[in-house]
């Protein structure tokens, strides 16, 4: 809105009358004119604020400021770019200078430009409600509101504050005639909300009051979250919603966010800057191979790291499991990775691998068998035999309760942290492959094989003894190919009642799961050569990643990066592959690993810059960016050459940064 | 070649290695009863699964010679027959691709 257009000749430049008389006002803008608008460093804005505040909220600044000339513009966009109205820009421009406290600078704009924040009527009407002065308030209101309907609305709104607080003080008569008087008449349509207040006077104290209105009463913060509530009824041109320019930041910086495809570095100043757009560089990215960990002699089909981020565990054909030491120099050159502990004594290749929260026991799986080990000695502390077929994931609980395993066998076991069975989840219709627990503990999510939905005659049967219809002969097909009739499934279970919620048949074969950091997706492999991720809520496919070969493979996938940004899994041609999660475009395909397929990937709890990956060819590899080329040696050829390894199977730092990119290589 | 896990078959009757019960076959993918391997009497199968193959070797049997290669238990590596990559018989050619699993070291399981 335009303050009192008055001096429409004056040209577009400042003009500061030099003879105004002295006071806090002048004497900033005296200094304002001689350093060319350079306001940076002054230090005198935090004394005088004080006492200029309510002047400015108040009026509109013209008389204590005639010093200043009003600057008159053509047109009324900020530049020549149509989109922006100047007026809009500078009430957000006023805005954002009152909430930081130059107050004066902000009466100073107005006057300069002849906008004003907001009309007197706001400002007072926002300082009605922050202290409880409903009448006046209320007053005010029909000149604010854009039509009828937005009046009952916002008066409905005052007048449940004004209720609830007397509530609160116990005037119970008072608060029974604001019910009465204010609040039935205007909610005549909607009876429920009238009664759900009514029934709040039954209340025996403030703070069943407060819990059971979910209100956090008048002292808190809920006269502020009432005018947040008013805002949708008063036009936002007439009172700005509070600290918009703000808002408008952060969308600009998570519209920023999403269009940097390798964005991997936390949300802070020093990444986003407002002086240039957000972006981060791929050679940042964990892309090249700075670490090999020779020591299986077979097949590694699974690697976990430590919650601390300094250990990693794989799991082998060759029947060990190895806990590796990664030191945690920043630096792979200087940094140690050698092996901790070779983990003997299982009579099958080992499969699954999970560390206890504390990182104290990790759990490997031998076939049917489900093995404790004590990390600090590297001696096993119990061997479990329940599971009658191969178990196929273990599983810490988030809550530190104890753990879970999951088999071929049909069978989902709970176990206290001393490997002490707590109990066996009902009827599971699949023989599993893999499972995963949300993080909010909301959700179970099993995925498996040969589906054998429980009907209601079959409960309280073990899923075992149900037999199944005979598939046609053709079912089986030649050589070791899997029966074509079997059928794969994600079950959803609800955590807490054990109920499943969802069954999701599917064709190809499930081998890995994963649930987000928001306990609202899971990342499931799904053969052939497909990653879904599975939205909990609907059970839909909410995006699909594709690029890597999964026929006839336990294959593995994980989220890694900031905020989970990025999706990784092995695949069977020797690559790893990389895509933007929210965007499924496929960003990187790693090679270097030898012959046969990677079987898994596991980002680092910790760094989020290093992740690891397990393949056919024996070896571990552990990704992270390029090493500072300074720190390097630039002679070693792109190829496995520098590998140094002694007795104990030490990796050590190599270089193949050039053979590991997958340039031009993305698709969407 | 990778992590896979075992599969399991579903049927009427469902053959197992004696020794670990890994599942093996069923009898609907049985071609014929009247083979005889070293321990006695043998079946040929359509299709077999959760076995190794060997490397190929050529052995001369009762109808002529064969190309053969020895399967073996996924779990237990026990040698449970072979398979026939090739016959040089023209009326032994029905074989070429199948299985011949020995009677004596297969159980029922379901």
């Amino acid at each position: 809105m335009h303050v009192s257009p008055s001096d429409q000749s004056s040209g577009p430049s400042v003009s500061i009358d030099s003879a105004s008389e002295a006071g806090p006002s002048s004497l900033l803008l005296d200094k304002l004119g001689r350093s060319n608008g350079l306001t940076n460093g002054n230090s005198f804005t935090a004394s005088m604020t004080n006492g200029s505040t309510k002047c400015s909220l108040m009026g509109n600044g013209v008389p204590k400021h005639s010093s200043i000339a009003r600057v008159s513009l053509p047109g009324t966009t900020l530049y020549e770019d149509p989109h922006v109205d100047r007026e809009e820009f500078v009430r957000l421009v006023i805005q954002s200078l009152r909430d930081v406290g130059y107050t004066e600078s902000a009466a100073t704009l107005e006057v300069e430009s002849g906008y004003s924040l907001e009309a007197p009527e706001v400002s007072e009407f926002r300082q009605y409600i922050l202290s409880a002065e409903w009448q006046k308030a209320e007053a005010v209101l029909p000149r604010l509101v854009a039509d009828d309907d937005s009046l009952w609305e916002a008066l409905f709104l005052i007048g449940k504050q004004k209720y609830l607080e007397l509530l609160e003080a116990r005037k119970i008569t008072a608060a029974l005639q604001v019910l009465r008087e204010r609040l039935a008449p205007l909610s005549a349509n909607s009876s429920e909300q009238l009664h759900a207040l009514s029934s709040l006077i039954m209340c025996s104290d403030a703070q069943e009051l407060r819990r059971r209105a979910l209100w956090d009463g008048a002292s808190a913060a809920s006269r502020k979250a009432l005018l947040t509530d008013l805002q949708e009824f008063i036009p936002s041109a007439t009172m700005i919603p509070q600290r918009r320019f703000a808002t408008l930041l952060t969308q600009a910086r998570h519209y920023q966010r999403e269009r940097c495809t390798y964005h991997n570095a936390p949300m802070n100043p020093t990444s986003f800057s407002l002086f240039c757009d957000h972006y981060c560089d791929k050679e940042d990215f964990p892309r090249v191979t700075t670490t090999i960990l020779h020591a299986h002699t077979d097949e590694v089909w699974n690697v976990a790291w430590s919650h601390n981020g300094l250990r990693l565990a794989s799991a082998s054909k060759d029947k060990t499991a190895i806990i590796w030491r990664i030191a945690p120099d920043s630096h792979p050159r200087d940094r140690e990775c050698v092996v901790e502990f070779i983990l003997r004594d299982h009579p099958y290749p080992v499969g699954a691998l999970a560390w206890s929260l504390d990182d104290s026991i990790l759990l490997t799986s031998a076939d049917n068998l489900i093995l404790l080990w004590d990390t600090k000695s590297g001696k096993c502390i119990a061997t479990l035999d329940s599971h009658m077929e191969t178990v196929s994931v273990l599983m810490w609980l988030p809550d530190g309760s104890g753990f879970m395993s999951a088999s071929l066998d049909r069978k989902v076991v709970t176990w206290e942290a001393s490997g002490k069975q707590v109990d066996e989840w009902p009827g599971v219709p699949i023989r599993v492959t893999d499972m995963a627990v949300t993080p909010d503990m909301k959700r179970l999510v099993v995925i498996g094989m040969d589906y054998q939905p429980t009907g209601p005659s079959s409960e309280g049967l073990p899923p075992w003894g149900v037999t199944r219809e005979s598939p046609p002969a053709s079912g089986i097909a030649a050589g070791s190919n899997a029966p074509s009739s079997s059928e794969n499934c994600i079950v959803i279970y609800d955590f807490k009642t054990k109920a499943a919620e969802q069954s999701i048949t599917t064709e190809g074969e499930l081998t890995s799961v994963k649930i987000s950091g928001d306990s609202r997706f899971a990342l499931v492999n799904h053969a052939p050569d497909a990653i879904h991720l599975v939205d909990l809520n609907d059970g839909h496919m909410a995006r699909k990643f594709t690029g890597q070969r999964q026929r006839q493979h336990v294959i593995r996938s994980c989220f890694g990066g900031v905020d989970g940004n990025f999706v990784v899994s092995g695949s069977e041609d020797r690559n790893v592959y990389v895509w933007h999660r929210d965007t499924g475009v496929l960003l990187e395909v790693l090679s270097g690993h030898g012959n046969g397929s990677v079987n898994c990937v596991a980002w680092n709890p910790q760094n989020e810059r290093m992740f690891a990956s397990c393949s056919d060819d024996c070896t571990v590899r552990i990704w992270e960016p390029l090493p500072l080329p300074s720190e390097t040696s630039v002679s070693v050829p792109p190829s496995i050459t520098d590998v140094t390894m002694n007795g104990k199977g030490k990796g050590r730092v190599y270089s193949s940064w050039d053979d590991g990119s997958a340039d031009g290589e993305a698709q969407s | 070649m990778g992590m896979k896990y075992r599969r399991y078959l579903a049927g009427e009757r469902i053959y197992g290695c004696s020794k670990c019960k890994t599942h093996l076959a069923t009898i609907h993918s049985m071609i014929s009863r009247a083979f005889n391997g070293q321990h006695g009497r043998a079946y040929l199968f359509e299709g077999v699964v959760n076995v190794v193959e060997g490397e190929p070797s050529d052995r001369l049997m009762t109808t002529g010679n064969h190309t053969v290669r020895d399967i073996y238990c996924v779990k237990c590596a026990t040698i449970l027959g072979w398979k026939y990559d090739r016959a040089y018989e023209a009326s032994q050619r029905y074989k070429e691709g199948k299985y011949i699993l020995e009677r004596n070291l297969l159980v029922d399981v379901q």
